[in-house]
């Protein structure tokens, strides 16, 4: 037989899979129901997260207007008065919201403090999306699978239970241009379902995501549908009854669909459980207690900088210094203390990574968990870009700390400023202008580059590979079974 | 009688020789022990990082204590911890445990500027959620009762036994009577045997226990008769199953969605970071205003505190540090208020749409007895502001005096809980 007949073979089976189909109603109803999941699920998101970017955006900017607009103050008081970091979320995130309602979303930031991210969305939620949200990436994970079993459970088994097969091969088509046939009528249907995410990726590409992150998501997409047709048209060829075929496909659903994804966050959290931020804290206060406190500069702990600023600047008291000391001490040990709190969070987002890839493993096991770490990887909204904020806005923090330091040194004298509690005017005088305020910088939160996010997705596609291979393994020894 | 025990018996030989049914009630006898066991786990792990954070609470606080003497410094450099356990029932119903704090710190400083620090639990976990027996009663339990029960009819048609088997029972109702029951029976003690053995260990209420196996017991009765309902002509297994399946989707995700959407629609809510702003802007602020001011938006709260003048020294005043602590959440009150009754709102409407879902009905029944769902977080952060409300009542006549404060009255100091 040549190529070319195959061909032909192939695409008249598609096309009589597809007449079934409409003959049928059910699956043309079922098809119709979850393209209107899939579309409104798109909108909807796409109008949700388009709404939060633009008020973050503001608030953030909002945050540093009043910054700017602080009076003349002692530089200290503006370190206490504090600035804030917003989350603005990845433009992936029409597709993919991920995480970004159940962290926290801006951070006070001030000085000598890490503060959480706080006022998480989900906080002030109706508990209603515990079992799944209207969001593109929920509904094409979990319900486009069941779509593709409810359409196709009785593709092979069907030939088989009526005896038609036995029909088909005589007539001279192959029992694997049969299978790619049915094949190929799954795999329009899977191609239906990505269209309205294709678009929405285009429209994230304009809002300036990569290009190759949008092909890659959406290519992660169609392995991961295109497993799922596999998976239908193995057990539909291994059966030759349509409901042993739809028990058994109904239930591949609800393991790797329901339950796996949980089974995998529970065992993760009872694997590796996290300490928390409270508990952290007593031991980052038990290190913090052993460094001086910088708003004493009697403070012992700060003997050896007096001593070393005396001799460079050849003075014998601290007062006769061309810098102001109080200034230099905040300074110090602003750089002393955040780093020890860096190495606590450094080491509090490591064990948080640590759990979450526990539960990545089980994407071995259960191709909806693979897809799941894939998709949030892809559009920035995994942990990783919640770690990557996290550590931006302390970046942000400490920057405005140390220039509102810098300022103290060079800019008030230090006369002045130990004097700033005797009176009114003592009081007044222990200022600098507000000009020095303009030094906030603009702060506007970037996901992880194109090229970080497609090597941390790489384990996800092999997963989704192996099942692929898998598959195709299985159905060519089920055909060669059914002949 | 008897006619009816021999027709159980023997569906019960029947049904041991089905491979299938066995497969299916097994699945769910795992998934139900992996829920109770995790979720025991789970527990006490909660209970220990209690217990440790209030072991290092209070050698932070004893410390604390030892260093400074004045109520001012006192008040400031101590923290209290506050709690709330979960309860016997919790390892059955996490709830939202992991998306509410159970657990805060707070000091005598204005309070809407630290209650929104939440110590959360891993957001990308969280977000999936955790299989808790809640879950694997509510979600998973009728996707196994529609796979037994859907083909009762339709299976022994498809094999031809149909009317035979018709024909030599006595009553139709004896027959698939007696099918059900045995497969009712079997599934729902498979599915509640593990809850039952967690409910001994975690010494749970024996009326909680009661109750969330009536709930169980209503809601399998729901959509077993709703699978024989489906099932009891059609002659293609598939596509009756095709439905059931289609109707659990429309309870579990579409109906839970459309109420989610509405209600977030409907109900306004101030933006969280707008209270803390306003207060950041109230405390900031206080340091340049003049005392009297302060003092005069305080005192519409305490008038007892009239005399203050009489304490003003040239320097720093500890009062009227915390006065304008209590000024900014004074500020920033109404906006809180809101909030919270917009938190409160939500979830209350989203009793409504439960009416409509069976299975967020139950997960909202269950958590609800619980004590583990949003409703007891709510309550937890009000014992929380009661908390912090007594610590003011304790050091405000100390702060306001110009006595030399005696130490042993920390003794009478507020504790949590």
């Amino acid at each position: 037989m040549s190529v070319g007949m195959t061909t032909n073979a192939v695409f008249s089976v598609a096309k009589d899979e597809w007449r079934y189909w409409v003959r049928s109603k059910i699956a043309v109803s079922v098809l119709i129901i979850g393209l209107l999941l899939t579309i409104s699920s798109v909108i909807v998101t796409l109008a949700n997260m388009h709404e939060l970017s633009h008020q973050r955006s503001s608030m953030q900017n909002n945050a540093e207007e009043t910054f700017v607009d602080q009076p003349d103050r002692h530089p200290h008081r503006m370190v206490h008065y504090g600035h804030y970091a917003f989350r603005v979320p990845s433009p992936l995130s029409i597709l993919d919201p991920g995480v970004d309602a159940y962290t926290g979303n801006s951070i006070f930031l001030e000085g000598h403090r890490q503060n959480s991210a706080m006022f998480a969305d989900q906080k002030q939620g109706t508990g209603l999306t515990s079992l799944g949200s209207l969001s593109p990436a929920f509904v094409v994970q979990v319900l486009a699978p069941l779509l593709l079993i409810l359409i196709a459970y009785s593709s092979m088994s069907r030939e088989k239970e009526s005896q038609t097969l036995s029909f088909i091969l005589s007539q001279g088509t192959s029992i694997y241009a049969l299978i790619l046939g049915k094949g190929l009528a799954l795999l329009s249907v899977v191609g239906l379902i990505l269209v309205p995410l294709a678009i929405a990726g285009m429209y994230a590409v304009t809002q300036g995501e990569s290009g190759i992150v949008v092909v890659g998501f959406l290519l992660a997409y169609f392995f991961y549908l295109l497993v799922w047709a596999l998976i239908v048209l193995l057990f539909s060829s291994l059966f030759s009854k349509n409901s042993e075929s739809f028990t058994a496909l109904a239930f591949v659903w609800i393991l790797l669909c329901i339950a796996m994804p949980r089974i995998a966050s529970t065992t993760a959290a009872t694997v590796s459980p996290s300490s928390g931020k409270l508990e952290t804290d007593f031991a980052v206060l038990a290190e913090l207690r052993t460094l001086g406190d910088g708003h004493n500069a009697n403070d012992p702990a700060f003997a050896k900088l007096k001593a070393s600023l005396l001799e460079k600047y050849n003075v014998d008291k601290v007062e006769d210094l061309p810098v102001n000391f109080r200034g230099m001490v905040a300074s110090a040990s602003e750089e002393e203390l955040t780093h020890v709190l860096n190495r606590f969070a450094e080491q509090s987002m490591q064990d948080e990574l640590a759990q979450t890839q526990i539960s990545r493993y089980f994407g071995w096991l259960s191709p909806m968990v693979a897809i799941r770490s894939l998709s949030m990887i892809s559009a920035g909204s995994s942990i990783e870009t919640h770690h990557r904020f996290l550590r931006e806005a302390e970046e942000l923090r400490y920057s405005f700390v140390q220039s509102l330091n810098k300022v103290h040194v060079e800019q008030l004298s230090y006369i002045d400023d130990i004097n700033r509690s005797k009176g009114e005017e003592a009081w007044k005088k222990a200022r600098v202008s507000a000009d020095n305020w303009q030094m906030i910088q603009d702060f506007t939160f970037e996901t992880d580059a194109a090229e970080t996010r497609l090597n941390r997705s790489i384990p996800s596609f092999l997963q989704l590979a192996l099942w692929l291979g898998i598959l195709a393994f299985g159905i060519r020894l089920a055909g060669r079974q059914s002949l | 009688m008897m006619y009816s025990i021999a027709q159980i018996k023997r569906e019960w030989q029947f049904m041991l020789s089905q491979r299938y049914v066995l497969a299916l009630l097994l699945c769910g006898l795992l998934v139900s022990v992996f829920s109770v066991v995790t979720g025991i786990s789970e527990v006490n792990q909660q209970r220990a990082t209690i217990e440790r954070l209030k072991a290092a609470d209070e050698i932070d606080r004893a410390e604390a204590q030892e260093k400074y003497d004045d109520p001012g410094s006192l008040a400031y450099y101590t923290f209290h911890l506050t709690y709330a356990s979960p309860s016997n029932l919790a390892f059955a119903a996490l709830g939202e445990r992991d998306i509410y704090p159970w657990k805060h710190r707070v000091r005598m400083l204005a309070l809407e500027g630290q209650i929104y620090e939440s110590d959360a639990q891993n957001p990308e976990l969280a977000q999936i959620g955790k299989i808790d027996f809640v879950f694997v009663i509510s979600a998973l339990s009728p996707l196994i009762i529609i796979l037994l029960f859907h083909d009762l009819v339709a299976s022994e048609r498809n094999n031809g036994r149909y009317d035979f088997i018709v024909s030599t029972a006595k009553s139709s109702f004896a027959l698939w009577g007696a099918r059900s029951a045995v497969r009712f029976i079997s599934l729902y003690v498979c599915f509640m045997l593990p809850f039952v053995v967690g409910a001994v260990i975690s010494d749970t209420a024996f009326i909680d226990v009661l109750l969330v196996s009536f709930m169980c017991f209503a809601y399998f009765i729901f959509w077993t008769l709703l699978s024989l309902w489906f099932g009891r002509h059609s002659s293609s297994a598939p596509k009756i199953a095709s439905s059931l399946i289609g109707i659990w989707v429309l309870f579990a995700f579409v109906l839970p969605i459309l109420g989610d959407i509405a209600i977030n629609k409907h109900i306004e809510s101030p933006d969280g970071g707008d209270i803390l702003l306003v207060q950041r802007e109230a405390v900031n602020d206080a340091w340049d205003l003049s005392i009297d001011t302060t003092m005069a938006s305080f005192l519409a709260e305490h008038p007892e505190y009239d005399y203050y003048e009489e304490l003003q020294s040239g320097g720093f005043n500890w009062w009227w540090y915390y006065a304008f602590q209590q000024v900014g959440d004074q500020t920033a009150g109404s906006l809180s208020v809101q909030y919270r009754h917009a938190s409160v709102a939500k979830y209350e409407s989203a009793k409504y749409v439960s009416w409509l879902s069976p299975p967020l009905l139950l997960q909202r029944s269950m958590t609800r007895i619980a004590d583990t769902d949003a409703k007891a977080a709510f309550e937890y952060e009000n014992q929380i502001r009661e908390f912090h409300k007594a610590l003011r009542m304790f050091y405000y006549p100390e702060l306001f005096s110009s006595d030399t404060f005696d130490k042993n009255k920390l003794e009478s100091m507020p504790q949590f809980k």
